[in-house]
């Protein structure tokens, strides 16, 4: 799969799990762009994308994610 | 000279500045009630590290390896909707009976018991209401002192022949309390609360995040029951939605406490629920957002 298809999907991800319609995400966006992207919902984020691509990122990525970009990038590797 | 607690934030945010940020973020407005409410307790956490050879340093190391556990444990929870462990054998073969993963998991809660604004919220309604629930004299009992705070307090407030006694399963526990604590008035067992004598009566039990740690909360909350009789008191505090590596039973909402309370033959005097972000109990509950239960109870009458 293309980055941005993952990318796309990514952002239908976000938006059904922040409730919020209006979100468009780059591979540069960062959580303090998004409104509501913040520590709690993050761990909601990244198993919702966990599950919608049946991967799983270690414990490391989680927390390391620096943008959306890296987040897409890890999903295209796990998914060969 | 600023507080300890601004040192400790200082020194969390060169390992860790996006910790160090959300940290100020949730203390942000309360930095008048906690810094100065905590400056007692860091300084006697910071004699203790020095006599054991330690700084604050190591301490801060615990509190940031506790993090990352708690944030592994957060994943699975969320994934799955249960907490990781299920039996207590589980949990002691994996956590108490290894005494590096114990020792830096309870310096990690000594420092949480300031740096997150939720556990102060509780130790502070501990302490208003204490006194209203104890008697002119009578015998003081914490079951898991765990980092020595809730004694500390009871110390604090209580009258001078009170006797205090503390009971905890775990050796690396006393030994924290202990050396936090400091005082010879307290009579520190290595014992579980079940091996009391129901003969050995109690005015007031204190028992903080306990029952989240056991396969059935409601056989030690009887016991408890029976300890304290139809007069003495008891303060309770367990979370809801907060996974972490000891963690067995799950509540899901403060109803499933109220429930369990009720079949232990408790009733709640008082109670206070604090998210433990500045956040709605609607969002909250979506995001399972840990929240921090506390309440007095009593014998049902």
């Amino acid at each position: 799969m293309e980055e941005q298809e993952i990318l796309s999907q990514v952002v239908a991800i976000f938006k059904e799990e922040l409730d919020n319609e209006e979100i468009e995400l780059t591979m540069e966006s960062t959580a303090k762009e998004v409104e509501d992207w913040d520590s709690l919902s993050h761990i909601h984020l990244m198993v919702a994308i966990e599950k919608h691509f049946k991967i799983r990122f270690t414990s490391t990525e989680i927390s390391s994610f620096k943008n959306v970009g890296e987040m897409v990038e890890t999903v295209k590797k796990r998914l060969g | 000279m600023g507080f300890i607690i601004e040192e400790i934030i200082d020194k969390i945010e060169l390992k860790n500045a996006e910790h160090a940020n959300k940290l100020r973020k949730n203390l942000a407005g309360l930095e008048a009630e906690i810094y100065p409410a905590s400056e007692s307790f860091f300084q006697k956490y910071y004699a203790y590290l020095e006599k054991e050879g330690k700084t604050i340093d190591f301490g801060i190391d615990c509190y940031l390896h506790m993090c990352d556990d708690m944030l592994i444990q957060r994943h699975k929870f969320i994934e799955t909707g249960k907490y990781t462990s299920t039996s207590f054998d589980e949990v002691e073969k994996r956590v108490y009976g290894n005494e590096a993963i114990m020792t830096y998991h309870m310096h990690g809660l000594v420092l949480g018991q300031f740096l997150w604004f939720e556990q102060f919220e509780r130790f502070k309604f501990f302490k208003e209401n204490l006194i209203k629930y104890f008697p002119s004299q009578g015998k003081y009992l914490e079951i898991g002192g765990g980092h020595g705070l809730y004694m500390l307090g009871a110390l604090e407030l209580l009258p001078a022949d009170t006797i205090f006694d503390l009971v905890d399963i775990s050796q690396s526990s006393i030994n924290l309390a202990k050396g936090v604590i400091d005082n010879s008035k307290v009579n520190y067992t290595l014992k579980n609360v079940f091996d009391i004598s129901d003969e050995d009566k109690y005015d007031f039990f204190t028992m903080g995040e306990v029952l989240e740690h056991l396969e059935d909360p409601i056989a030690i909350l009887k016991k408890l029951s029976n300890l304290i009789g139809k007069t003495g008191k008891g303060y309770i505090t367990t979370p809801i939605n907060s996974p972490m590596i000891d963690h067995i039973y799950l509540f899901n909402n403060e109803t499933d406490i109220r429930e369990v309370f009720d079949k232990a033959g408790l009733s709640i005097l008082t109670e206070k629920i604090v998210i433990s972000e500045h956040i709605s109990p609607k969002l909250a509950n979506k995001f399972k957002v840990p929240i921090m239960y506390a309440a007095f109870v009593e014998q049902k009458k």
